[in-house]
């Protein structure tokens, strides 16, 4: 008799018990929550915007199935406290890429930079050796407004540089140097016409 | 003999509460819209990576706003009791998050693939712009301001490019519309003064065949010069015999009008005098007779007309001279030649050879293609 009011009790037991443990992950989810803020933090939506999106949309997914378990009389969450954990791991591997991002940005913004100042030095020089102009003295006006222009667009970049808006600093140098790199051609091309060694 | 009346007292309440245990256990639930939410949540994405954020911002806003709003309305009914639940407001929500994606998705592709090919058209057409200009006004005087808006306009053109070549197509179309309103007016201002010029292109035609004829008719020599072109012809019994370059005064377009404005002087002149060693700075010398009867004429009639200062002088020492060569139109208003030019036609060129001076030879048509 006493063990059949045990086994009773057991079952009831039992279904309290697997009912009652899937609590919702509010830790882990704010863990979450939390490394993916520090990866916007870090500015993973600039430097790395495809893999940024992929954390949240893991999350998202990760949030409707737990969802859908609280939808359940039995709520065993381990396999999204697993999810969650997966999630924040990736945020944290998406921060940490970032900083490498930034700085791969940063390196390469600050060597356009580099680049571009040498060649603005050198065009500023040339152009002093072409007082006669190449087919008239409106297009040595013309290479002087260009190179103005190319001046501007280079202190831009800087200013983008120094406060720290690498990406931003990059995409526009990339267009400067470019000009810059036309215009240095076109000088040469004019100076070597000209047969004025440079 | 029977059991004990409590024992079947147990008995059936553990039946009882064995049977509410399988009702509880297999009577029917609502299914989680799990399914809806998880194509709407693909939707949202597909979308996003479309680049529906950019090109159908408000669909996509509208899309994303639908799932969360399914999402807390999930929430919200998973607190009601199980058997209770109703997931239809979640169901209508996550279609509606699904299908506004999917429109903003393909409204996203088909504005992207339009605009590709929009302005890969635009910016095929600013290049033709730019090298339009390029071609018609490299030597062309055009004032600081324009030059630099050409300037502006090239560099927003390269910017629009690189822009283009990374998928950034709204910033393209930003830049691209930069440009073409930096480089269209300046083309128009340019193009405009270039045609007011050639409108005195008749006039310049009958001086250039007249200057013709009479070499033909004299059987001797005479000297065409085309600005626009900056072309030097001597001619000879009406034909063309040799061609030089030449270099004009800093401000060629147009013609001379006072003393001091760097203009080189259009029309029909003569060569008065033939300078060499000490008598001339530029090697070798031909002076015109400038300005002759039909400039005084003019001059004076600038001067009533107040289009000119009652201050100002006319204009005179218009040459054919050497240490030209420079590239570059930098004489206060004469002709500049290299010097070996100016040996060749000096032993030839005598006095009172006929010198047309005009803007071209060329209807404008014919000038910019040449």
């Amino acid at each position: 008799m006493k063990s059949r009011i045990l086994m009773g009790m057991a079952v009831i037991a039992m279904v309290a018990v697997l009912s009652g443990c899937g609590k919702k992950p509010q830790v882990e989810i704010d863990a979450t929550n939390a490394a993916i803020e520090a990866a916007k933090a870090a500015e993973a939506n600039v430097y790395l915007p495809a893999e940024f999106a992929a954390v949240q949309d893991s999350l998202n997914a990760v949030m409707a199935a737990i969802e859908a378990k609280e939808g359940k009389l039995f709520k065993g969450m381990t396999a999204e406290k697993e999810k969650l954990a997966a999630v924040t791991a990736l945020a944290n591997q998406v921060a940490a890429n970032v900083a490498a991002k930034k700085e791969e940005v940063k390196k390469e913004a600050e060597t356009l930079l580099n680049d571009i100042k040498n060649v603005v030095t050198e065009n500023g020089k040339l152009v002093m050796k072409l007082p006669k102009g190449k087919e008239g003295a409106a297009v040595i006006e013309q290479i002087k407004a260009d190179l103005a222009n190319v001046d501007s667009a280079v202190a831009e970049a800087q200013g983008a540089y120094d406060n720290g808006a690498f990406m931003d600093a990059l995409n526009k140098i990339k267009a400067a140097k470019e000009k810059a790199d036309g215009l240095n051609a076109e000088i040469k091309e004019a100076l070597t016409k000209a047969r004025i060694r440079f | 003999m029977g059991k004990p009346w409590w024992h079947i007292l147990i008995i059936s309440a553990i039946a009882v509460l064995l049977t509410l245990l399988v009702l509880i256990i297999f009577y029917p639930v609502p299914d989680p819209p799990s399914a809806e939410m998880k194509d709407a949540r693909e939707a949202v994405s597909l979308a996003r990576k479309n680049g529906a954020g950019m090109y159908a911002p408000d669909l996509y806003m509208e899309a994303m706003a639908a799932y969360d709003s399914a999402m807390a309305e999930w929430r919200r009914a998973n607190t009601i009791f199980i058997y209770r639940r109703d997931y239809s407001k979640v169901t209508a929500l996550a279609a509606l998050s699904e299908q506004r994606a999917i429109e903003a998705s393909s409204i996203s592709l088909n504005s992207t693939s339009n605009l590709s090919v929009v302005l890969e058209r635009e910016l095929k057409e600013l290049n033709i712009l730019m090298a339009e200009i390029n071609r018609a006004f490299p030597a062309y005087p055009l004032s600081t301001e324009v030059r630099n808006r050409i300037s502006m306009g090239k560099m927003l053109l390269k910017e629009s490019e690189i822009a283009y070549k990374g998928g950034h197509f709204l910033e393209a179309e930003r830049k691209i519309s930069e440009s073409r309103t930096l480089l269209e007016s300046s083309y128009e201002y340019a193009d405009t003064h270039l045609k007011s010029y050639f409108r005195s292109f008749p006039q310049w035609r009958i001086w250039v065949d007249s200057t013709i004829a009479i070499s033909r008719q004299n059987h001797d020599y005479s000297i065409i010069v085309d600005k626009f072109s900056r072309k030097f012809f001597v001619y000879l019994d009406g034909e063309k015999i040799t061609e030089f370059t030449a270099e004009l005064g800093k401000n060629w377009v147009g013609d001379k009008r006072r003393r001091g404005d760097k203009a080189t002087p259009e029309g029909m002149y003569k060569i008065t005098k033939k300078l060499e060693g000490d008598s001339t700075t530029y090697y070798k010398a031909l002076m015109l007779d400038y300005p002759n009867e039909e400039d005084t004429i003019k001059f004076r009639e600038a001067i009533e007309s107040g289009s000119l200062s009652p201050s100002a002088k006319i204009g005179d020492m218009i040459e054919i001279h050497g240490s030209g060569g420079r590239g570059a139109d930098w004489t206060a208003g004469c002709i500049a030649l290299k010097d070996r030019e100016m040996d060749s036609i000096f032993k030839y060129i005598g006095i009172g050879t006929p010198v047309t001076i005009v803007g071209s030879m060329y209807s404008l048509k014919q000038a910019l293609k040449r």
